[in-house]
């Protein structure tokens, strides 16, 4: 497998030999740096070693993965936001600290202004979770109780306004409801604490979840997106909540200066990779899809995330 | 399960399966005694290496780099007095006095026997027991945590320095270090008077390197050549009846690091300062504790290698990481297609146990790794001061800055640097405050979250659904006075000698 990605490589590079030499050096020249403002371990950092290891085949040069975790992602993106636009220092983010975090706090940078997708790598769909033994089969069990007792349900998250808080409070705003939101250090404490029986719901993305729902430990209630990902397993629409919700995209951001062809060059080399087969055999075991999005199409998504989140936010501090 | 399990004893053994680890335990070592290069990066960014390889040979490989980078911190911390993490503070007490008093080789040797001692008892207790530690892990949330934490912190200030009151001082001063930044619960700004550098909080690494080896340096420049000439000597290796004299403490703290790596969120650092706070208090001779006991070492050392095991335990039964290295072994797991959670003891039994037993046998492969490599560490303090201390300055600088790459973060060094040798001119020891900037943090976020979980009520919340966390409570005030008239019964004592 290495072997034919090294082959791959010097083709490429023999290709490159062949052609005139342009005058003005050739994008990339040296080693891209992926700046991920999260820390190790999480899902960006998983995904984004299996790009680096992958994506040199396509762009003939290294990706270097860097984590700057610190602030809730803001210390990662300022360096991705400062950095010289050349293409050569990329951020590795998501939807919330993209777009959301500019509603809640007072941001060192102006991600509308400063930043350009490159590509949206893929997105994960999120589910609602109990536990296996949880008194509430359906999500309108959960409804039902919460109306009765408001606040008392306990929900795990990741932290406020992260990838589990945010659709949990869209799904609050869109039935009338709340929940006792308790912030753990992430979706895999936030997961332990359902199963300990220290919160009553959570969010977590299926697709890793994979072994605890066969087994029986956890029961989903309903999951992201209009199309029904387990068989008896409603729907965000169909339990009442539309709209761009529970969607982590996981999405390449480049300085907004950017030159057009060096832009150009990095959303072929991201293209390439959906069709390369390693890239996709470990993107399946680590349970992601490949829903690649152009730049261009997944900005448009973006501004409308933007109106969304402070919708949201706004609904949410006024209470 | 019985036949898995000898299945996949034996499938561990082979050769690349021994090759690879013993390259993981080599280059984790390196990482790890390099200031500023963690055991955390070091495994991120070698984890693809895995993807590439069989899982046998390459989530045994992560284990290598992992174990060896632990025993790696430990190396500076004892040679030129730079914890490179919060695990390896308790270690630069006794560790660095005995470099100074020219024993540098034997304090390396009983850490690394130490270390090996606690991560073999422990990954071996975690295999036999993996069920029931499961459920034991089950019993501990934030409540429990933010109990257990604040007891420890008292346990600390009791009996770690040698003043109680000083060290309540310095504690207080780390606790409140710990604040500034951004609220990790609410999202509000503290202390960072709207300086942007500031909201990601105080880095830890400016921190230790600034409080321990800066001061040490000073001191060395600054007049005590005498104290340098001794430390150029490497001495003699560890001998038989110190290891004897070692092994009760040994295994005092492999147990109590095995406990708290059982409960979620504890961890290293409190392991190896109860580890070591314990062997002070048990010890006849407590006031050699800090001068240079071996005994320091290797309770601290033992303690925070034992905490390994079970850690492991959440990620292997349930599928869920518990903290950032778990994660990344999270992620090499799956990406060999072999998902952690209930049912992969059932489909995939044998590789999982031969993964397991690669791990206990890396202990061993080791001990033969670090055994032979230790008097070339040595030697690094035989180096010539005029050499050395510029070295070490450059080490101090270059791994405060690529911790995070932040030009602030010398600015903190300099600033904890001058701080420290302040504190050791007027006689503040400085570790105690460092445990309340450690644990401070947690102690805030499972305060936090049990605020939250009670929705208010905290007293009633923990009398009605959380006893052992009121029972820690409970004992604490009464341990911390015991731990008090204790350690002043001794001073007296050892005063009157």
């Amino acid at each position: 497998m290495i072997r034919r990605h090294i082959l791959k490589f010097a083709l490429a590079a023999a290709m490159l030999g062949g052609l005139a030499a342009p005058a003005v050096a050739e994008y990339p020249e040296k080693p891209v740096t992926l700046v991920i403002p999260l820390g190790a371990g999480g899902s960006h950092d998983l995904n984004a070693r299996v790009i680096s290891s992958i994506i040199p085949a396509y762009l003939n040069q290294a990706m270097i993965v860097r984590l700057t975790p610190g602030a809730g992602g803001q210390k990662g993106t300022q360096e991705a936001a400062t950095a010289p636009a050349d293409g050569y220092t990329l951020l590795f983010s998501h939807n919330y600290i993209d777009m959301l975090q500019q509603h809640v706090e007072n941001l060192p940078y102006d991600p509308n202004k400063d930043f350009v997708p490159v590509a949206r790598v893929n997105y994960a769909p999120i589910g609602i979770v109990v536990r296996g033994d949880s008194p509430f089969k359906t999500f309108e069990d959960v409804v039902r109780h919460a109306e009765e007792n408001p606040g008392a349900l306990k929900m795990a998250h990741s932290g406020n306004w992260g990838a589990l808080f945010v659709p949990a409070a869209q799904i609050m705003k869109a039935r009338g409801i709340t929940f006792n939101m308790i912030p753990y250090k992430g979706g895999g404490p936030a997961m332990q604490a359902l199963l300990k029986g220290e919160a009553d719901i959570t969010m977590g993305f299926p697709a890793t979840l994979s072994s605890l729902l066969d087994s029986g430990e956890v029961r989903l209630l309903a999951t992201a997106g209009n199309e029904t990902m387990v068989e008896g397993v409603p729907t965000f629409p169909e339990i009442g909540v539309d709209g761009d919700v529970g969607f982590m995209h996981r999405v390449v951001l480049a300085p907004a200066d950017t030159p057009p062809e060096v832009l150009e060059t990095l959303r072929t080399a991201f293209k390439a990779l959906q069709e390369d087969k390693t890239y996709t055999r470990l993107m399946g075991r680590l349970g992601e899809n490949r829903d690649f999005l152009d730049g261009p199409d997944y900005q448009k998504m973006r501004e409308a995330q933007a109106l969304e989140y402070k919708a949201l936010v706004d609904q949410i501090t006024s209470n | 399960m019985i036949d898995q399990f000898a299945t996949g004893f034996f499938m561990a053994f082979r050769l690349d399966t021994f090759f690879m680890m013993g390259v993981g335990l080599f280059f984790g070592m390196l990482v790890g005694s390099l200031p500023g290069f963690t055991t955390l990066m070091a495994m991120a960014i070698l984890l693809p290496v895995s993807f590439f390889l069989d899982p046998i040979v390459g989530i045994p490989f992560l284990l290598g780099i992992y174990k060896g980078g632990i025993f790696g911190g430990s190396v500076p911390a004892i040679l030129v007095s730079m914890p490179g993490t919060g695990a390896a503070v308790a270690t630069t007490a006794d560790g660095h006095a005995l470099t100074k008093k020219g024993k540098s080789r034997k304090a390396l040797d009983i850490a690394l026997f130490s270390s090996l001692f606690g991560d073999f008892t422990s990954d071996i207790l975690t295999i036999m027991m993996i069920f029931p530690i499961a459920l034991l892990v089950m019993q501990f949330g934030p409540p429990e945590l933010a109990a257990i934490l604040f007891l420890s912190l008292i346990v600390i200030a009791m009996t770690a320095g040698s003043n109680p009151v000083k060290s309540l001082m310095m504690m207080t001063a780390g606790l409140w270090l710990s604040f500034v930044g951004t609220d990790p619960l609410g999202g509000v700004e503290r202390f960072t008077f709207g300086s942007f550098e500031l909201r990601g909080g105080i880095p830890l690494l400016p921190m230790l390197i600034g409080l321990f080896a800066l001061p040490e340096i000073a001191a060395v420049v600054g007049r005590r050549v005498d104290i340098a000439q001794t430390a150029k000597i490497v001495g003699e290796r560890l001998h038989l009846a110190e290891l004897k004299r070692c092994m009760r403490t040994i295994l005092r703290s492999t147990a109590i690091g095995t406990a708290i790596g059982i409960v979620p969120g504890l961890g290293q650092v409190v392991a190896a300062m109860l580890g070591y706070t314990a062997a002070k208090n048990a010890s006849d001779h407590p006031e050699t504790f800090g001068k240079g006991e071996i005994e320091g070492v290797a309770a601290a050392e033992a303690a925070n290698n034992a905490v390994n095991g079970p850690t492991l335990v959440p990620l292997l039964t349930l599928g869920i990481p518990g903290d950032n290295v778990t994660a990344i072994l999270l992620g090499a797991f799956v990406a060999q297609g072999l998902r952690p959670g209930p049912q992969l003891f059932e489909e995939q039994g044998a590789v999982v146990f031969a993964i397991l037993t690669a791990m206990v046998f890396a202990n061993i492969l080791f001990l033969i790794i670090g055994y032979l490599s230790i008097p070339f560490f040595a030697r690094i303090v035989t180096i010539k001061n005029s050499l050395l201390i510029p070295a070490v300055i450059m080490f101090a600088f270059a791994g405060s800055f690529v911790f995070r790459s932040d030009p602030v973060d010398l600015l903190m060094l300099i600033g904890f640097g001058a701080f420290g040798i302040i504190a050791r001119i007027a006689r503040f020891e400085v570790m105690p405050m460092v445990m309340g900037f450690i644990l401070g943090g947690p102690l805030e976020y499972a305060f936090g979250q049990t605020m939250a979980m009670s929705n208010g009520d905290l007293i009633g919340f923990a009398i009605s659904q959380r006893p052992s966390m009121l029972a820690i409570l409970i004992i604490t005030p009464l341990i911390g006075f015991y731990l008090w008239r204790r350690m002043a019964n001794m001073s007296r004592v050892s005063n009157a000698h």
